[in-house]
């Protein structure tokens, strides 16, 4: 009994810590060879999945690059804006 | 400038003229400048955890593109956030772009740069095309901006020579 509770009560932990995303906006300025490093070498995302998303930004205006909790997604938000990008963060279902 | 490549001890050499450093090291300053108000606070507890920057989007808006809001659907949260993190994010920037005129003034036109100081430019080069992209009015894909004066376009070849800096560095990055 108390491993089931154990175990209900880490879903609803994960299923609580995950409601945010971390947007990347598309801007005209920042070059597509350099969104694509900056996703590589801070997310450390392979080249294909990198050149993907930045692809994803590029057409489509925004693409999400990270998923989880908010705590999490303001630290992405912040190095991104080191970064020179647009990001912002926001839940998952907004 | 003869492009970045990666040295045999990992560091990044690059050739660039005497004037070419000038004008970086110049449009580095004026990125800190820029952003040196921004940074620090007279309560020197507020200083030390980087809390105190305001909450609003900065007016100027190369400062605004450079400190953007963090939430795109919630002003409040936006403010309560810049409020904790714009002070801090204005000194990494301010340190990046002294990282890059230090590197000028120490390696001069024979550039040579540690790993960290190529992350200092690369960041640098960013902040100052998206600050001479605020001047000339480029805001979507496939805007020319400003073109209706020397000065524009003066600026327009400067933001194209960065862009061939950047590539130039991320090719080396990436070697």
């Amino acid at each position: 009994m108390n491993q089931t509770l154990e175990g209900t009560e880490l879903r609803e932990q994960t299923v609580l810590d995950q409601p945010w995303i971390t947007l990347v906006w598309n801007d005209p300025v920042n070059l597509m060879s350099y969104v694509s490093y900056v996703f590589r070498s801070y997310f450390g995302f392979t080249r294909d999945e990198a050149d993907r998303l930045m692809l994803q930004v590029h057409n489509d205006g925004r693409a999400v690059v990270a998923t989880g909790s908010r705590e999490e997604m303001e630290r992405h938000v912040e190095a991104m804006h080191d970064f020179g990008l647009w990001a912002t963060l926001q839940k998952a279902d907004a | 400038m003869i492009p970045f490549t990666r040295t045999a001890t990992g560091s990044y050499a690059a050739g660039f003229t005497h004037v070419e450093t000038e004008i970086i090291a110049d449009l580095a300053a004026q990125i800190a400048g820029m952003l040196s108000p921004l940074v620090g606070s007279d309560d020197p507890l507020f200083a030390a955890v980087g809390i105190g920057g305001t909450s609003l989007l900065n007016d100027d808006p190369a400062i605004a593109r450079l400190l953007p809001d963090a939430y795109g659907d919630d002003a409040a949260a936006s403010g309560d956030f810049r409020r904790l993190t714009e002070q801090s994010l204005a000194t990494r920037k301010v340190a990046n772009a002294r990282a890059v005129i230090d590197s000028l003034e120490r390696t001069g036109e024979s550039l040579e740069l540690s790993e960290q100081e190529a992350q200092s430019w690369l960041r640098t080069l960013s902040d100052i095309r998206l600050t001479i992209a605020a001047r000339l009015g480029i805001e979507s894909d496939g805007d020319e901006g400003a073109t209706g004066s020397d000065s524009a376009l003066a600026l327009h070849d400067l933001y194209d020579w960065l862009a061939y800096v950047t590539e130039s560095l991320l090719d080396a990055l990436d070697d």
